[in-house]
């Protein structure tokens, strides 16, 4: 996971970054040369060709810079779909009855947002990075070579580069955490007030509520203003040794010139185009350290993002069988309903010390419906996921049909078996798509698996065009009857686990979910985990979990 | 450009009549910022230029006056540094002014009636939009506003200090740099304008498709989709690497167009000082001032890259959070007359591109003290009919009358704040007496006892840290504390445990005092305080039994029991 974003940085691109800096040395050489021309009075057609050399190289500059840029970027860009795609793999796999398996909302913030911002963090911060090691050295030697002195001026004025660095660093990365955290700290209290918005609105409170967040906001706004102006303080110190640094090397030139000071040089004392030369370089040898200060922010949240998808990338929690490919469904082919085996079946959650089950063994019949009946934490949820090889068993076997389930065989498996659970999920986009997910389907089919779940009605109540993240809330009763519909149009199904689907239901949505289950299960089997009396009676056999335990304990 | 304008101007407009003195402050600084550092090198130039001539004869060298320039050095040289601190910090304490008085107005503009509805309709979605689109925002000023006004200021001055040296120079020199600093940036926003929407876009759906395939892993991989899922996420991410990638092709085109311009702006000013030299019009020294203060001369334009990037995605925060930054003001009820808490006459509400109606024609009338239980499968409009009473509903046809009423809310809706400041939003007078007094009446005395901070004791987000019947009792206490004469009740133990919720049902009756009571529900024990039911049935009133009428024990048989 770490390897693409270590590499990423592409030498080449900073390569030419480099160069683009360092053709200012020329550049200045032929202004500096030019004005120098004009004070002797000199050839004026060797000025404008010493114009046209400042042009050809200023094109020079920016194409080499802009063509770095856009190889960093690029590469950059490569490296944040790579590892993207290695977390969502990693998601993919994950067994979602895993308890440490992280929460949608955090899941997206990590992979969408998070994962930008080391876009900039390689493309820009690295760069610049490079660029303060190189750049000021050559400028430094530079100078050198033509007047000790002022070189020794620059190296005073950027007493040691990495003290240098590691103070803007340190003074700017507190100063950009104080950021986040103020802008974050305002957001959050923003989305948390807005998401009661209802209860607000009831309490007759937004008006208190809007002076409270304008007064938080104003001591959030005090306290980051304090720790701003200290923060601040490293930049200027940077920003006061370059303009002292221009000063005193530019103060010391013309004194030289002057002849006031006679030292400094290797001998003869400099000419004009020398020292403006030497001037024109002071900026360029701070320049560097300039941009990396102010690309400090990007480090940090870079770092930070890479940190996190790394993290989430190499889980190793409890994997589900069978996520390697997709098993393309094949053509409408009627399935006798399976029988189901299981054999010593043993399971226990990673972090617990108890098993959920202990060599367990359940046989029902090819069109048998069978409820799993106990309280919560029994492990009939465990047993259906299980079934449906949304995680691995510890030991034992289970047999659909006759076949093994196993990881090779559980994608094809999964091809005859539904799963309705407690809080089905609803997916961004329209009510027919949430049928088909994805899958090429007619369209006939899926309208009538609406009408059979009753959606069609309450799509027109409700003026249901899309559902979802980005659509309208549907409430458990309607997620259930999607649920129901998404069985209704898949013609192969033979085995239906259900998982609680009547939990946080009224009585009469209840009784509906039920009988339509029931109208579904119809010559197929049926495998339901409730503690909905009401539902377990209606099955030709009960398997009471609390009894079995009660039981292994005797 | 004036559409661009007529978008930001609710933002521009907030900000004017916010911290506005702060604002230009931090633009002049960044322009004295700015023509310090200019200066400096133009003086140094002029001054070396200047000494060397001197010093090609010992009389000149002598009589050079070097004081005056050496200190104009050191003084721009720590003007500079001290304005680029002023700068910073002036800058900053600006946003933050901008980031409070944005948060702020938009806050009192989503809690108005058609924003929350909004908002209740499409929470996922809004939250999330509203976080980007005002992070968006926030760099208005920052990005666009302080290096357009550093900008102007420091072409302007240039401008004038060519000027001085020969007019033409000067106003060559500054409308080149206008014009240039100007058609950049605003060419490459109108190139970016697309792409940023397109990635802003693109963002949206990558994040729904990653919610999708995490929430939806389950049905994904029973209905063989998850490979697929993964490669819609993968689709979604070219799409982004695609607008990302159009966006940086722009910026760097405007970084290769300014540094190309500041290579052509040198070079015609060496040629242009050449030509003054030999007229005799300047010295050689001028010449060299000339010369270096345009060296640094588009630096102020090229701050307004990432601006002029971004404006496309500022834009469309600016369009889609504009509107709530207005204010509507709600429609005044009308009250009942006496001794009726409630009178609906005819109601019908419709949601918005819905063929259907959710209620239809929908009489009622409550006297004051009835206790009313709205019972009727999910979708019969049971939360509709209590939302149109408590005003949050719009009402398509009818007219409806009611008492000032609180909603408790079906999903328990606590804040990150403390349980005092939660309180208190039902009662801003109350003190600790009261609030401690409300929450015994929840059953919550043993918890408060139990917290080391009392009620300083902090929740987390959406009342992170509560137990769901410790939260329900928090709400609980919060409507004890509010004191108007109808609550509306919205499943009100709906997720307890038969115990706690019996409990909870038993202090809601102790504490109601002859209040008009609504309650939507679907479970026995809550319909069971109720004199009268209301069964609904697909937006219509089916019945409406009394206590002691045969069909009221009928009803209340066939609900769930628990």
């Amino acid at each position: 996971m770490s390897g693409p974003l270590d590499i990423a940085t592409n030498k080449a691109s900073a390569a030419l970054q480099i160069a683009a800096s360092l053709l200012w040395l020329p550049q200045a050489a032929l202004i500096a040369v030019a004005i120098g021309d004009i004070a002797n009075a000199a050839d004026s057609e060797r000025i404008g060709w010493l114009a046209l050399g400042v042009l050809v190289i200023g094109i020079l500059r920016a194409f080499f810079e802009s063509t770095g840029s856009r190889m960093a970027f690029r590469t950059a860009r490569a490296a944040v779909t790579t590892s993207r795609n290695g977390v969502v793999t990693a998601l993919a796999a994950h067994s979602p009855l895993d308890q440490a398996r992280p929460a949608s909302g955090r899941a997206a913030s990590v992979v969408v947002e998070q994962a930008e911002m080391i876009v900039p963090y390689l493309a820009r911060f690295e760069i610049a990075r490079m660029r303060a090691v190189f750049v000021p050295v050559v400028i430094f030697v530079s100078v050198l070579t033509l007047s000790w002195a002022a070189a020794v001026v620059l190296l005073i004025a950027a007493p040691l580069i990495p003290i240098f660095m590691a103070l803007i660093g340190w003074r700017a990365q507190q100063a950009s955490e104080a950021q986040l955290i103020e802008t974050g700290g305002m957001n959050a209290f923003l989305l948390d007030r807005l998401r009661g918005i209802a209860t607000i609105r009831s309490l007759d409170a937004v008006d208190v509520t809007a002076r409270r967040l304008r007064a938080d906001a104003e001591s959030l706004r005090q306290r980051t203003m304090a720790v701003l102006k200290i923060a601040f303080l490293s930049s200027a110190v940077l920003e006061l040794f370059s303009a002292l640094g221009v000063a005193m090397v530019a103060v010391y030139v013309g004194f030289h010139l002057l002849g006031q000071l006679g030292f400094g040089t290797w001998g003869a004392p400099l000419s004009l185009s020398e020292g403006l030369f030497i001037l024109l370089l002071a900026p360029a040898f701070f320049e560097p350290l300039r941009e990396l200060s102010s690309a400090w922010h990007d480090r940090a949240a870079g770092r930070a993002a890479r940190e996190e998808l790394t993290r989430l990338a190499t889980t190793n929690g409890p994997r589900m069988l069978g996520t390697g490919c997709d098993v393309q469904r094949t053509a409408h082919v009627e399935r006798p309903a399976p029988a189901v085996y299981i054999k010593d079946l043993s399971f226990r959650y990673p972090a617990s010390e108890t098993p959920v089950f202990d060599h367990f063994d359940l046989s029902v019949a090819p069109g048998e419906h069978v409820a799993l009946l106990g309280p919560s934490g029994s492990g009939k949820s465990t047993l259906l996921a299980l079934l449906a090889g949304l995680t691995t068993s510890t030991s034992g076997a289970i047999a659909i049909g006759g076949y093994p389930l196993t990881d090779e065989s559980a994608a094809a498996l999964r091809e005859s078996i539904a799963w309705i659970g407690q809080r089905p999920h609803v997916f961004a986009g329209t009510l027919a798509s949430n049928i088909t997910l994805g899958r090429s389907s007619d369209p006939e089919n899926v309208a009538s698996a609406l009408h059979f779940a009753r959606l069609d009605e309450i799509a027109k109540v409700r003026g249901l065009t899309t559902v979802g993240e980005n659509g309208i809330g549907l409430s458990g009763g309607e997620a259930l009857r999607l649920a129901l519909a998404r069985i209704a149009a898949s013609a192969n199904v033979a085995l239906i686990l259900g998982d609680e689907p009547t939990a946080h239901l009224d009585a009469v949505t209840a009784q509906e979910i039920t009988d339509n289950l029931l109208t579904l299960a119809r010559n197929k089997t049926l495998i339901v985990a409730t503690h909905d009396l009401r539902l377990a009676a209606r099955m030709d056999r009960i398997v009471d979990f609390r009894h079995l335990r009660l039981e292994k304990a005797a | 450009m004036s559409r661009t304008f007529d978008d930001l101007k609710p933002v521009l407009e907030l900000f004017w009549r916010g911290p506005r003195r702060k604002l230009l402050l931090g633009m002049l600084i960044s322009a004295a910022t700015i023509l310090s550092g200019i200066a400096l090198l133009g003086l140094s130039g002029w001054f070396i230029t200047a000494t060397a001539i001197a010093g090609m004869s010992a009389a000149t060298a002598l009589a050079f006056d070097v004081f005056s320039p050496s200190a104009g050095i050191r003084f721009f040289a720590l003007a500079r540094t001290a304005s680029r601190y002023g700068e910073r910090l002036i800058t900053h304490d600006a946003t933050l002014g901008t980031l409070a008085e944005l948060r702020e107005r938009l806050f009192r503009g989503s809690s108005e009636r058609r924003a929350a509805e909004e908002l209740r309709m499409r929470p996922a979605k809004l939250l999330f939009r509203i976080t980007q689109d005002v992070d968006a925002l926030d760099s208005l000023y920052l990005r666009v506003l302080v290096p357009l006004g550093a900008a102007f200021a420091a072409a302007l001055a240039i401008g004038i200090a060519l000027g001085l040296l020969h007019p033409i120079v000067g106003i060559a020199a500054g409308a080149f740099l206008i014009a240039t600093g100007l058609a950049v940036p605003l060419l490459a926003a109108h190139a970016a304008e697309r792409p940023a929407r397109r990635r802003a876009h693109a963002l949206e759906v990558l994040r729904s498709r990653v919610i999708d395939l995490v929430s939806g892993q389950t049905e994904l991989v029973m209905a063989g989709r998850l490979t697929a899922q993964c490669r819609k996420i993968a689709d979604a991410d070219r799409k982004l690497a695609d607008a990302d990638d159009r966006l940086n092709l722009v910026e760097t085109g405007v970084a290769a167009a300014f540094g190309i311009a500041n290579a052509v702006l040198i070079a015609a000013m060496l040629l242009v000082v050449t030509a003054l030299a030999k007229s005799g019009d300047i010295s050689a020294p001028v010449a060299s001032f000339a010369v270096l203060i345009v060296v640094a001369a588009l630096e102020p334009f090229a701050a307004l890259r990432r601006g002029a990037i971004e404006l496309g995605r500022t834009r469309l925060a600016a369009r889609r959070i504009g509107p709530r930054l207005s204010i509507e003001t709600s429609p005044q009820r009308s009250d009942p007359p006496n001794g009726i808490a409630v009178s609906l006459d005819r109601v019908s509400v419709r949601h918005e591109h819905a063929p259907q109606s959710l209620l239809r024609g929908l009489s009622l009338s409550l006297r004051s003290g009835e206790r009313l239980a709205l019972i009727g499968e999910s979708g019969a409009g049971k939360s509709t009919l209590l939302g149109v009473i408590a005003g949050e509903i719009p009402i398509e046809n009818g007219s409806i009358k009611s008492v000032p009423g609180t909603l408790l809310t079906q999903r328990t809706e606590l804040f990150a704040d403390s349980l005092r400041d939660n309180l208190r939003l039902a009662d801003p007078n109350a003190d600790d007496s009261e609030i401690s007094q409300a929450l015994t009446a929840a059953g919550l005395g043993a918890y408060i006892a139990g917290q080391p901070n009392g009620l300083d004791t902090r929740l987390g987000e959406g009342g992170l840290g509560l137990s769901g019947g410790e939260a329900r009792r928090l709400a609980l206490a919060r409507l004890f504390l509010r004191d108007t004469p109808l609550w509306l009740l919205d499943e009100p133990t709906e997720g307890l445990d038969g115990a706690t919720a019996r409990d909870v049902i038993g202090r809601l009756k102790a504490n109601a005092n002859g209040r008009t009571l609504v309650i939507a529900t679907h479970i026995q024990r809550e319909a069971e305080i109720a004199d009268r039911l209301l069964i609904m049935k697909r937006g219509h009133v089916v019945a409406s039994p009394r206590r002691g009428e045969a069909a009221f024990e009928t009803a209340l048989a066939a609900l769930r029991q628990d």
